[in-house]
């Protein structure tokens, strides 16, 4: 099976501190992929290097193939886009200006109007609060504002990172299944980041658990729900 | 009196359009950089150069100098940019005096080209225009016809265009703009380049009513904080709300008081403004 994300012996440092060390996984094309792990496990560190926004210190990702290059905008180019954490919306840009930033580089116009009316789609209420500023929106409104900016740079794998941090259980529900939706719907090969073990494996076919910087479990999304180690480590069950 | 009162509107609007000219550059190199640009009026008073040598040196047409200006402006904003703001790029403190240096070197350099005395502009158009009773002559409509025209023209660039889309993401969340591909090395030269520019424009523009000196940037810097403050920093319609009530402050008092009772009743009411509603008439809690 082919992979549109391929990460291979990634290490990173902030300094002298080791956030990832020998970092390997795959993402198959088309598939939803859970990053868990609790807070500081270097979950967000993996994103913010396959962007380009951190340097790796050692070994390489392979995006659709090819080599990406620790440059903010290359990994676009390839056709990756993230949703940052915390949602960092450009507060005092419109909801639709918002996301018209995602289309960015995106110079095919009709292409980036279908992409808005579908993200409308998803997310109705965006379309309601269209010309509000995205400062003024809620929480979850405003998660819904950073991945459909993401989905209009009409990426082939989307990047989220904690999608529902902060956010109310209801719309952590509507979330997941729009997350599906968008998977299945576009074709777009997802990587979620997630401290909400739960939602994001039972979203997922492919799970990775990464701990302290080193990737410890990995498996199908069900095998790991059911295994007794992230049971008692992340679930608290 | 009506004669004088119509003299004093159109003056208060001029000057309202030369402060917001100022103003809007300003504060988006204050957004763009973080730094506060003292050097912003020795920008002015280097566009008024420009039109004099292009005017009356090479002899283009006052229009074609313009265009110059602006093209000028922004390679000197690109070059300023890349050589004394970007190794101070959110440090504000330092950006702030490395500007004041700026400042110095600019005027001075000016000095020692142009030497201290103030220089005659040829006036660019003469007579008047007649709306029954009230007369307005055409160099002054000229400089408004023209300064309301550009700063419409960068209303809709920063606004509308995806070009100003991008500047005004950049200035919220730099990291987020660039991972979805604005390209930051060419937008910092460039938008620090476009509100130089604005400045160097209002001096060209300026320069045919109130003439050329290396001295003439001090005043209009200090109007454009002052217009900063009262419409609240970021705010484009409190600044131009704020730049017109300076402006007409401005001239009606010295046209019915005197120059320096305009100055006490501008001051009194950046006084008031910082007591009463420090964020400015229309600003954000913010910066």
């Amino acid at each position: 099976m082919s992979s549109d994300l391929s990460i291979n012996g990634l290490s990173v440092n902030y300094g002298p501190v080791e956030a990832l060390y020998d970092v390997s996984f795959d993402v198959p094309r088309g598939q939803i992929a859970a990053l868990v792990g609790s807070n500081g496990a270097g979950k967000s560190t993996v994103l913010k290097t396959i962007c380009g926004l951190v340097a790796p210190s050692g070994g390489e990702i392979r995006v659709g193939g090819e080599i990406v290059t620790p440059r903010p905008g290359d990994a676009l180019k390839l056709g990756v886009a993230m949703s940052p954490e915390g949602r960092r919306l450009f507060p005092r840009l419109s909801v639709e200006e918002n996301l018209l930033m995602g289309a960015y580089t995106v110079s095919d116009g009709a292409a980036s109007r279908d992409m808005l009316s579908r993200v409308f789609g998803y997310f109705p209420r965006l379309k309601e609060r269209r010309r509000q500023m995205a400062g003024s929106l809620s929480g979850g409104e405003q998660q819904m504002a950073a991945i459909g900016r993401a989905l209009m740079a009409q990426p082939k794998l989307l990047l989220l990172d904690e999608p529902s941090l902060g956010i109310a259980p209801i719309i952590v529900a509507e979330l997941g299944k729009i997350i599906t939706e968008i998977n299945r719907d576009l074709g777009m090969t997802v990587l979620l980041v997630e401290q909400n073990a739960n939602m994001a494996l039972s979203l997922a076919e492919t799970g990775i658990v990464l701990e302290t910087g080193r990737v410890t479990m990995s498996g199908s999304g069900r095998e790991l729900l059911a295994s007794p180690e992230i049971r008692a480590a992340y679930l608290g069950i | 009196m009506s004669f004088l009162i119509a003299q004093s509107l159109i003056n208060g609007v001029i000057l309202g359009t030369l402060y917001l000219m100022m103003a809007i550059g300003f504060t988006l190199v204050f957004g763009i950089m973080r730094i506060v640009n003292f050097a912003h009026g020795e920008f002015y008073m280097i566009g008024a150069f420009m039109a004099l040598i292009g005017v009356t040196w090479l002899g283009l047409p006052y229009a074609a100098t313009l265009a110059l200006t602006v093209v000028f402006a922004v390679l000197l904003g690109a070059l300023v940019e890349r050589v004394v703001f970007r190794p101070f790029r959110s440090d504000e403190l330092s950006g702030m005096i490395a500007s004041l240096g700026l400042a110095m070197i600019l005027q001075n350099g000016a000095l020692i080209f142009f030497g201290p005395d103030p220089q005659a502009f040829p006036a660019m158009v003469s007579g008047v225009l007649r709306f029954g009773d009230l007369i307005i002559p055409k160099s002054r409509a000229l400089t408004l016809g023209i300064g309301v025209v550009v700063l419409i023209g960068f209303y809709v660039l920063l606004m509308h265009t995806r070009f100003g889309r991008g500047l005004r993401a950049l200035v919220q969340d730099q990291q987020v703009a660039a991972l979805y591909g604005v390209r930051l090395e060419i937008m910092y030269p460039l938008g620090l380049g476009l509100g130089i520019a604005l400045a160097a424009v209002a001096g060209a523009l300026m320069a045919p009513l109130f003439g050329v000196s290396p001295f003439i940037g001090a005043a209009p810097l200090l109007k454009a904080f002052i217009v900063v403050i009262l419409g609240g920093l970021g705010s484009i319609p409190g600044a131009a709300l704020a730049a017109l009530l300076l402006g007409l402050i401005e001239s009606f008092t010295s046209s019915f008081v005197s120059a320096s009772a305009a100055d006490i009743v501008t001051f009194a009411l950046v006084v008031a403004v910082l007591l009463i509603r420090p964020s400015g008439i229309l600003g954000r809690g913010e910066a």
